[in-house]
């Protein structure tokens, strides 16, 4: 195997390893897919939550469980019933009720004057907007009238993903969920990143006896259940979005600090750094020059694996009911929620759990990718 | 030619599928075995002849194909079904490897290893097999085998692990042996004693061995004939006296020319010394954690005087473990060590970094792994200028480059390549990076760790020459450390013979090498020189 | 052998130690306490109950207390549910615990070691593709995903299991099948990563160049070498598969000892979360124990020492 003949190619400028493994990244077609869903998701997730028409904790009471539809609400057969309920509860007589287009029309009276103040019970519904009182030519109705025509447009809402079991917009809610999940995944990689690199750096590089402590603390605090440790956090510090990544990034730094010692360990033998150490080169210098840039690929590679595994466990702790809080929303919390709703409807699981899916997904392969593309073994 | 062929390669190609297309490593390829005799294919890396082998035997990567025909006996092997092709590998053909630390299987003991072979080809029982193995470990030469017969591979030496091999490739008695680098991991003495056994258990036992190699000294003591290969062909064959006596092939012509030749004077005796060492002493503390001591301490250098005139080379000469390397190291002051340390003079034995950054412009290290030696994220301008950046820091950039480009210009490299990343040179043009690296800063001592060991024979008498004429230019001088006795006897004028950390023995090269006087220096060179023949049955030392 | 597993145990018992130490501070510095009702208890009550556990002393006190206890093998009594010692309560959900982890645990050995090799022998074919696709697929979908999906489809929607609850083997199957599917996954890329590398490996190509039947190159040469990297990951995998799961119990309404931790922790449970985590630790310390004697007695290089 050592035997083979591969063929050397000659560029002109040269091409770096970090170059090479670009190249070959953008060969991985899965990996690119994946990286364009992650955009588009990560797209969605900030500025999804302002083009929606609904806000995340806007409550629908009509439209409580409404199961998800392209088409908008209200539904035809759901407009008569809904405006004679409201008009009942106006205490007015109904006359017959009339629905053409977008607007709902009923003529109304009362024993005496008609209260303007009534339109407000149409608007209270979440099926009706602009309710006002007319007479019979369409004109605003006078003071003092006891007849007059009830009119009110119907408000089209549309909730592709259906509500939920607050009638909230479960797209609206799963937006915000990708936006919350992405967050705490990026900013608590990003903390065990730096705890980690720092921690492991130091242990590495300095080696011996502080070597051997500073890891014996990372098999110690290995030894304690994740879940425990962050459980107890919680419990200790409350339930808030900082503390989640924090929590998280707190756990998940023992494995970066392991995988970096082991590097600057690995970086520290070679030749390389022996031949910088015997230029004379200073510490810094052989760290920052050297050690840094080499043990940068293996890093990058499972800052992409710690990423889906930070918003896994973000979402494993808001489905135990640890993690954010209403009215804001996670994509665990959303799961969380679909199962103890999932009778009758479903759809308040399978959307949160194909969305949280595909995070994961496509965060998975992107990293299998990014290995593959960095591997020195390809070599 | 008598003999009917018992092997007959006739258009043998071998390709591979890679990532960057394929590569056509045999191409089309005849050989020859007759019954009992010893034929070498001959080739440095990349040419090939392991391949060969490996497509007769059925064992390419699962990205390699064969194609054109390999008889055996008249039986065709390429494209034979692995049930039939397991009725001839193991029994009638049978191969040992480079690697004996990784070919045998950790797991198992060895008896029940070498037994395998016997159990499904012959149908022995395990008893009888057992006894059988016993008798072949004796064969070639283990010790109490009967004890050994029970170890695990990592208890052995690499030495023994090789005989262990072999007596699993002579356990069905086959009629082709197929010896693939048999002794290029092992050290000098080993590889003599292994190849005395293979020579001798040839003659007892008559069979054929086809000997895979690029040491060209093995081929001329061993091999009754010698194919020449050069990426993916046989360039030349033929009887080895013919081929080495009158070599028609330019290539072969280079190969043989390739041994290092010349010697070199020794300084005249008024030249200053330069770098000094007395009594040097480097002690590793072996195993001991955190909380336990140290279990013990391995005395790499055992109190070793060293004194480096102006224009001389020392050759450090020693087998893997004798500590040569670590003295090079505690010499240029990169390890803690015990002893005086001297540079012109002035006692070096306790600086500190600090103290010895300016001293380290005088005083450069050249490695052995041209692979490992360079940065693989820099560029070989970055490579080569990164000692100026330290010793002359005001330099402008522009200096700096010219500087480089001078650099790769005297080790013979093209200064247009310095945008390029080493990955993308071969072995002989990365160690000659590494050594522009050293030079730049015109140093007066360069150390030079098995700086030819890593590459081909015909790579290393050209890095060979240019040391030489570094040398020549620039009135260096070298430590030259090395376990190849051919190459340190065209380097150096002063040799020191180091095992277990302790001088053997020392003196100028003429005299070492045409008159030792220790047993281990004889049988040292006795294993390295050429034309020494093989002696019969050598013990394991 | 007998004194390794002894010199294995007392270097567990400072291990165990400082797990005990952590937790017992952590949770108790916590603010709040187990008797913060929704309705204050009568100050009088409060303080007969307080002194009744010790919590007027100070607290380096009550941990030497709790200390030992635990040494006498006491755990203390339950402060949430009443009645019960905490000892009470492992004494019933453990046995379920172990039941349904142990059940995964197997399924998940057998069927990922199987498709595991089966992938590797049959690389770069539909057989490899399916596997590496399936395995992936379990991996990255998270249990607290797959159980609902689960209990939807085969409870609610075909109605064929139960969707949740405890009682016949029926209850089993879905939370068997949630812990084990990813495991299998995991164990199933385990293997096939190790079993490609063996099959690549030196001491295999010598074994085929000696003509060994296939069954003997892979089965006696390359498995046993591709096992040992399952064989490691087995130690902490079954020792938090039998410890039970929060999210599998808690989705199918199952009594096991899972959700202890975190129903403890949000009670301010003392007793119950001190005794998940010192039951926790020790499953931990004893799998370890036990895939590192079988690991050496599968590797000779490996000794006890």
């Amino acid at each position: 195997m050592t035997d083979t003949v591969l063929p050397v190619e000659h560029h002109a400028a040269g091409r770096s390893l970090g170059q090479d493994a670009w190249i070959r990244l953008r060969r991985n077609r899965a990996a690119v897919a994946s990286a364009i869903v992650l955009l588009l998701l990560a797209l969605a997730g900030i500025v999804g939550p302002w083009l929606t028409p609904h806000s995340y904790d806007r409550i629908y009471p009509q439209y409580v469980r409404a199961p998800a539809s392209l088409e908008a609400y209200p539904k035809e057969e759901a407009i008569l019933p809904a405006f004679e309920s409201a008009l009942t509860r106006a205490r007015v007589q109904i006359g017959e009720v009339e629905v053409s287009g977008s607007t709902v029309r009923a003529p109304v009276s009362d024993g005496e004057a008609l209260d303007p103040r009534i339109v407000r019970y149409i608007d209270r519904s979440d099926l009706f907007s602009n309710a006002r009182l007319e007479d019979a030519d369409g004109n605003p109705l006078a003071e003092g009238a006891s007849e007059g025509v009830m009119v009110a447009d119907v408000q089209r809402l549309r909730f592709l993903f259906g509500t939920d079991a607050n009638g909230r917009d479960l797209l609206s809610r799963i937006l915000i969920g990708i936006r919350i999940s992405l967050a705490i995944g990026v900013l608590a990689s990003a903390m065990a990143l730096l705890l980690g690199v720092t921690y492991g750096a130091i242990a590495g590089y300095l080696g011996g006896r502080v070597d051997n402590l500073m890891m014996r603390v990372v098999d110690i605090l290995y030894s304690l259940p994740f879940i425990f440790f962050v459980i107890l956090l919680v419990v200790f510090f409350g339930r808030s979005f900082v503390l989640i990544f924090i929590a998280i990034g707190c756990t998940e730094w023992l494995d970066m600090a392991r995988i970096v010692r082991g590097q600057t360990l690995t970086i520290k033998r070679q030749e390389y750094v022996q031949a910088a150490e015997a230029l004379g080169v200073s510490d810094a210098g052989i760290v920052r020059r050297h050690i840094i840039p080499n043990a940068l690929g293996p890093v990058v590679v499972f800052v992409t694996l710690l990423v889906p595994k930070a918003i896994l466990l973000e979402s494993l702790l808001s489905f135990l009911g640890l993690g954010v809080q209403e009215p804001l929303t996670s994509l665990g919390l959303l799961i969380a929620e679909g199962a103890s709703n999932m009778r009758g409807a479903a759809w308040l699981l399978i959307y949160p759990a194909v969305t949280l899916t595909a995070i994961l997904f496509a965060l998975n392969f992107l990293g299998d990718g990014l290995r593959d593309a960095l591997d020195p073994k390809d070599r | 030619m008598d003999k009917q062929s018992i092997l007959e390669v006739r258009g043998l190609n071998v390709e591979f599928e890679t990532n960057d297309g394929v590569v056509h490593a045999v191409k089309g390829i005849d050989l020859d075995v007759k019954p009992g005799e010893a034929v070498a294919i001959v080739g440095e890396s990349g040419s090939g002849k392991s391949q060969t082998t490996m497509a007769m035997m059925g064992l390419l990567a699962s990205n390699g194909r064969a194609r054109g025909s390999a008889r055996y006996r008249g039986q065709e092997l390429i494209g034979l079904s692995e049930r039939k092709l397991n009725r001839v590998r193991g029994e009638k053909i049978t191969m040992i490897f480079q690697e004996p630390m990784t070919s045998l299987d950790p797991l198992y003991r060895i008896g029940r290893q070498i037994a395998e072979p016997l159990i499904h080809h012959r149908g022995m029982s395990a008893k009888a097999a057992r006894a059988r193995v016993i008798e072949l470990l004796d064969l070639v030469g283990i010790p109490n085998p009967e004890r050994r017969v029970d170890s695990y591979p990592h208890e052995m030496s690499g030495g023994q692990r090789q005989r262990v091999m072999i007596a699993m490739a002579l356990a069905n008695d086959p009629d082709v042996l197929i010896a693939d680098e048999p002794t290029t991991a092992l050290d000098v003495t080993i590889q003599a004693q292994i190849l005395a056994l293979l020579a001798e258990l040839q003659q007892k036992l008559g069979m054929a061995i086809v000997f895979i190699t690029h040491d060209l000294g093995i081929v001329r003591r061993f091999a009754d004939r010698v194919y020449v290969m050069r990426s993916g062909e046989v360039v030349e064959e033929g009887a080895t006296e013919t081929l080495f006596g009158a070599p028609k092939h330019p290539y072969t012509k280079m190969l043989l020319a390739a041994e290092p030749t010349g010697r070199k004077a020794a300084p005249p005796a008024e030249a200053q010394v330069l770098l000094e060492g007395r009594d040097v002493e480097v002690v590793f503390a072996a195993g001991g954690g955190w909380f336990s001591r140290s279990a013990g301490e391995v005395r790499a250098v055992d109190h070793i005087s060293v004194a480096l005139r102006q224009g001389q080379t020392i050759g450090i000469v020693g087998e893997s473990g004798s500590g040569k390397s670590t003295l090079g190291r505690a010499l240029l002051r990169l390890l803690p060590s015990e002893g005086t340390v001297r540079f012109v003079g002035q006692d070096i034995s306790d600086a500190d970094k600090r103290a010895m950054r300016p001293l380290r412009k005088e005083l450069q290290l050249v490695f052995q792994d041209p692979f490992g030696s360079l940065s693989p994220r820099m560029t070989v301008g970055q490579v080569v200028t990164e000692g100026l950046k330290v010793h002359e820091p005001s330099l402008p950039a522009r200096e700096r480059d010219r500087r480089a480009v001078e650099a790769l210009k005297e080790v013979g490299l093209d200064p247009a390549m310095r945008n390029r990343y080493p990955h993308e040179f071969s072995g002989g043009q990365r160690q000659r990076i590494a050594i522009a690296r050293a030079m730049i800063l015109k140093p007066k001592v360069v150390v030079l760790d098995e700086p030819t060991s890593a590459l081909d024979r015909s790579v290393q008498k050209q890095i060979v020459d240019l040391l030489r004429d570094l040398q020549k230019a620039h009135d260096l001088s070298y430590l030259f450390i090395s376990h190849d006795l051919a190459v340190v006897r065209a380097m150096a004028d002063h040799i020191i013979v180091m095992r277990q950390g302790k001088i053997v023995e020392e003196g100028p090269t003429e005299a070492i090498f045409d008159n030792p006087q220790e047993p281990y220096t004889q049988a040292l060179m006795a294993a390295a020189i050429d034309g020494t023949p093989f002696r019969e049955g050598v013990v394991e030392a | 052998m007998f004194a390794y597993v002894l010199r294995r145990f007392a270097g567990a018992v400072p291990t165990l130690f400082i797990i005990v130490t952590i937790a017992f501070f952590m949770i108790r510095l916590a603010p709040g306490g187990p008797f913060d009702l929704e309705r204050p208890l009568d100050p009088l009550i409060m303080a007969n109950l307080e002194r009744a556990f010790n919590f007027d002393k100070p607290l380096w006190q009550q941990y030497l207390i709790y200390l030992g206890n635990l040494a006498q093998g006491d755990l203390g009594p339950s402060f949430t549910r009443r009645d019960f010692t905490v000892m009470d309560l492992f004494r019933t959900g453990l046995p379920v615990s172990i039941q349904i982890g142990g059940m995964a645990l197997s399924i998940a050995l057998v069927v990922g070691v199987f498709l595991g090799a089966l992938a590797a022998l049959r690389q770069n074919t539909w057989v490899d593709y399916m596997v590496v696709g399936t395995a992936t697929f379990g991996i990255t979908i998270p249990t607290f995903v797959i159980a609902p999906l689960l209990s939807l489809f085969f409870g609610v929607m075909m109605g064929w299991l139960p969707a949740g609850g405890w009682g016949t083997w029926q209850h089993m199957v879905l939370p068997i099948a949630t812990l084990a599917l990813p495991q299998i996954a995991i164990i199933a890329r385990l293997t096939r990563g190790a079993t490609i590398e063996a099959l690549r490996s030196n001491h295999v190509r010598t074994a085929r160049a000696y003509g060994l039947p296939n069954y003997v190159v892979v089965g006696v040469h390359a498995l046993r070498a591709a096992i040992l990297p399952v064989v490691s990951y087995l130690g902490p995998t079954a020792a938090a598969l039998l410890t039970g799961s929060v999210v599998v119990e808690t989705i199918f309404g199952i009594p096991g000892i899972g959700r202890y931790f975190v129903q403890g922790a949000l009670g301010r449970d003392y007793t119950l979360v001190m005794g998940t985590v010192v039951v926790i630790a020790c499953f931990v310390i004893v799998f370890n124990l036990i895939v590192d004697i079988l690991y050496a007695w599968l590797d000779p290089r490996v000794r006890y020492d």
